[in-house]
């Protein structure tokens, strides 16, 4: 009997003994991730205008939701994000392969040039935003300097003109994550097999050829998942906007991030700046969905 | 060397209050105060006068130096949550009515009758705007921010400059009095490379004027045009929008013609731009705030050493007189939070830093703390930074004038609101997206729009508490 229970016991710790060592875990998860994931989730659906003082949230049902289709800020820098989205992502993804192809051949100094290369990533991204602030000062910056020199006119108003502010702001970024594509490419591109190069050789192809058929739908996985990796965190861009332009001139450069903060922190309104969250995490799920898609296609075929 | 001399011997008497009156914090319980502000030279104070404190008032301070723009949302986060976090705050006068209103913030009326903060003594435009609420005192002065026009004392005085001015425009070259006036310099002084300027030809461009382009303060440089055209923020009665009154566009009317003569990048130009683009010496004239007249008499950080002339911001002609308002932004007060603990011992340290070491804290370029006091402006010998006493009395007249004349940022709650939406739309208006009138038209509507969340009537009695303090200043008309 006194066996049968000791067993029982022990059995029964045992089966604890996971859960125990889980459970910091989970309530660490819980605290910092699920329930502020919940509480703002609730607090999008409520009007809490701490600006004015008010203590409580109160149940706004879908108002905040409803005025975002008549917010024109909220679209201009929906706008603005697919515009830096389309043409900075893409500009880091064209200019990081052509550079991973050209580091993938033998040459002496390789892997300091790819070291070299990495430089801008590792460096913290306020010093980024305040070294590209100097470099397009439209007086004394060295760009405009270099463009008087070699004779384009008085040089170009980067940051103060409605036109080039974001184009601005995406050189910038391309900059600093531009090695981020070419090193996560490149690795991909030293993981294709060398055999299947040579044997494209001994059928004759060209190297438009061996780019196009081989070595093009080697690297579709690694594609996908850098440029979805990067959409995900260029949707964040918030540290050079606040930088450069502070989101102008006239919202010119204002993305969803740094209004999104404005609305939050600057303006204190809690509940309208929780709905703003959720979109786009809802637009990021989207894009996410539609690249993780494509790569089950990818494995399929 | 006389100033070295007085400096040492104030040193010495410190030095003996402290071994002399040691005793005083005999026995006296040792709090610790948590002090917040923004992170950087304007904290120095409290550094250096740690010793006194602890030994004057059985104070230790804790400082906390948070970034410049982030300091009214950490205030604000531990205010509505009643934290009590704080006991001393460095307040933006802009969020006194926010604060005070809301009744985050302690009244110092009874305090001040036990340890004068010698209020008298500081320029009323100030003193009421900037450090009481509703008629009553509930900070005490820091920081005197206040907009004041910096202009090229040297091109200004040119003989063949000053001939070439009247010959284009018919009357003598002079620091523009009235905004049109500012408008006829800028367009004289504006050249390109190649031409000549005060005999010389340049090879760079040489720009008639510029101004802070960056939506967190574009809107002052464009209100210093609007206060001193008659315009008002709301309407008092009905907190209906005033801004796109005609004063309004007029005023962004000359602020758009004055653009052809800025840099091409002004609308980026945030302080550093500005006051670079003037101390570099390449532009005419900026309206800027007092600590580019301290900078600009360092030639470390200036290429226009001596050559600095200050004047009030224009204004506009009024009954035969130059009547013109300077715009107030940003300046700091210290405020002590409703629910601090230790609130007299808060006060004597806040009233220490206003009264006792002012001239000091002012006049060292070791802060970036303005002068405020009318003794302030009767001390030129301490601002030690000017290559001579004249140049310091100049600077010191010029900001006094425009202080007197002083215009408050809009003071209620939802100010940073307000101001962004405002200066999106100028901004608009400048680049040519929007007219003048669509664009005040616009900013009003997103202001009345802010005012009904916020609550019409309380936005409203808050006001009118202002106007009321304020009128009974005479500051307001």
């Amino acid at each position: 009997m006194e066996k049968n229970r000791r067993a029982r016991f022990s059995l029964s710790i045992e089966k604890r003994i996971p859960v125990l060592f889980v459970s910091p875990c989970v309530a660490v998860l819980l605290a910092v991730s699920i329930f502020p994931f919940l509480y703002s989730l609730w607090l999008s659906f409520n009007k809490w205008e701490l600006g004015m003082g008010q203590r409580s949230p109160t149940f706004a049902w879908l108002n905040n939701y409803a005025h975002l289709f008549t917010d024109n800020r909220f679209w201009d820098s929906i706008e603005n994000m697919a515009e830096v989205l389309i043409f900075g992502v893409g500009a880091q993804f064209l200019i990081g392969l052509g550079l991973a192809l050209l580091l993938n051949r033998p040459f002496r100094g390789r892997r300091w040039v790819t070291t070299l290369f990495l430089l801008p990533m590792m460096i913290c991204p306020v010093v980024v935003g305040c070294n590209w602030k100097m470099i397009y000062n439209y007086s004394y910056g060295p760009l405009n300097h270099i463009l008087r020199i070699i004779g384009i006119g008085e040089g170009l108003n980067w940051l103060g003109s409605t036109h080039l502010a974001l184009p601005s702001i995406i050189i910038a970024d391309s900059w600093e994550w531009m090695p981020f594509m070419m090193i996560v490419l490149l690795a991909g591109l030293q993981s294709i097999p060398v055999e299947l190069y040579e044997a494209a050789k001994v059928d004759g192809a060209s190297g438009w050829q061996e780019f196009w058929y081989i070595t093009l739908p080697s690297l579709k996985t690694i594609i996908i998942i850098a440029i979805l990796i990067r959409m995900m965190d260029t949707f964040k861009l918030f540290d050079l906007v606040v930088l450069l332009t502070q989101g102008g001139p006239a919202g010119a450069s204002e993305t969803i991030s740094y209004y999104n903060y404005l609305t939050g922190f600057k303006f204190f309104n809690m509940g309208y700046a929780a709905s703003l969250a959720y979109i786009q995490l809802a637009v990021i799920i989207v894009i996410a969905t539609f690249f993780l898609r494509s790569l089950r296609k990818g494995e399929g075929g | 060397m006389k100033m070295a001399a007085i400096k040492m011997f104030i040193g010495l008497v410190l030095v003996g209050c402290l071994i002399l009156g040691g005793g005083s914090s005999f026995g006296q319980e040792v709090v610790t105060l948590t002090v917040i502000g923004d992170a950087g030279h304007n904290l120095k104070p409290f550094e250096w006068y740690a010793p006194i404190f602890k030994e004057e008032f059985g104070v230790e301070l804790k400082v906390i130096g948070v970034p410049f723009g982030e300091l009214y949302e950490k205030e604000k986060i531990e205010f509505v949550a009643q934290t009590g976090a704080f006991d001393i705050c460095i307040v933006y006068p802009k969020f006194i009515g926010d604060f005070a209103g809301a009744g985050y913030l302690l009244n110092l009326d009874e305090y001040a009758s036990k340890l004068g903060p010698r209020m008298p003594d500081v320029v009323p435009g100030y003193r009421d705007f900037y450090c009481k609420f509703g008629g009553k005192l509930y900070a005490l002065p820091y920081d005197g921010d206040v907009l004041s026009l910096y202009y090229r004392k040297d091109l200004f005085e040119n003989a063949e400059e000053k001939a070439a001015f009247k010959k284009e425009f018919g009357y003598e070259l002079k620091a523009p009095a009235t905004w049109d006036e500012y408008l006829d310099v800028a367009k004289f002084f504006n050249h390109k490379p190649g031409e000549k300027l005060a005999g010389k030809t340049l090879k760079t461009p040489f720009y008639g004027t510029a101004f802070y382009g960056q939506r967190d303060q574009i809107y002052a440089w464009w209100g210093n045009r609007f206060a001193s055209m008659g315009g008002i923020y709301f309407n008092e009665e009905t907190m209906k929008p005033a801004i796109n009154s005609k004063a309004g566009v007029d005023a962004l009317e000359n602020m758009k013609a004055a653009l052809p003569y800025c840099p091409p990048d002004v609308l980026a130009y945030g302080y550093e731009e500005l006051k670079d683009i003037f101390l570099n010496g390449d532009a005419a004239m900026v309206i800027q705030w007092p600590c580019v007249g301290k900078k600009g008499a360092d030639p470390k950080q200036s290429k226009i050493v001596g050559k600095i002339g200050l004047a009030p911001v224009p204004g506009i002609m009024k009954e035969g007189k130059v009547y013109s308002r300077a715009l107030m932004p940003c300046g700091r007060v210290l405020a002590i939070p409703a629910d601090s603990k230790h609130p007299w011992k808060a006060y004597q340290v806040i009233q220490w830093l206003a009264v006792v070491s002012s001239t000091a804290d002012v006049s060292t370029p070791l802060t970036g703390l303005d002068p405020y006091r009318f003794s302030h402006f009767e001390t030129p010998e301490a601002f030690e930074m000017f290559p001579t006493i004249e140049d310091a009395k100049v600077y010191l007249a010029g900001i006094k004038a425009n202080m007197s004349s002083g215009y408050p940022e809009p003071p209620i709650p939802g100010s940073v609101e307000y101001i962004d939406a405002l200066a999106v739309n100028i901004t608009k208006a400048l680049t040519g997206e929007k007219s003048s009138k669509q664009a005040l038209d616009d900013a009003a509507k997103e202001w009345e729009n802010i005012t009904a969340r916020f609550d019409v009537e309380k936005q409203r009695k808050l006001y009118q508490k202002l106007i009321a303090g304020w009128r009974a200043a005479g500051l307001w008309e």
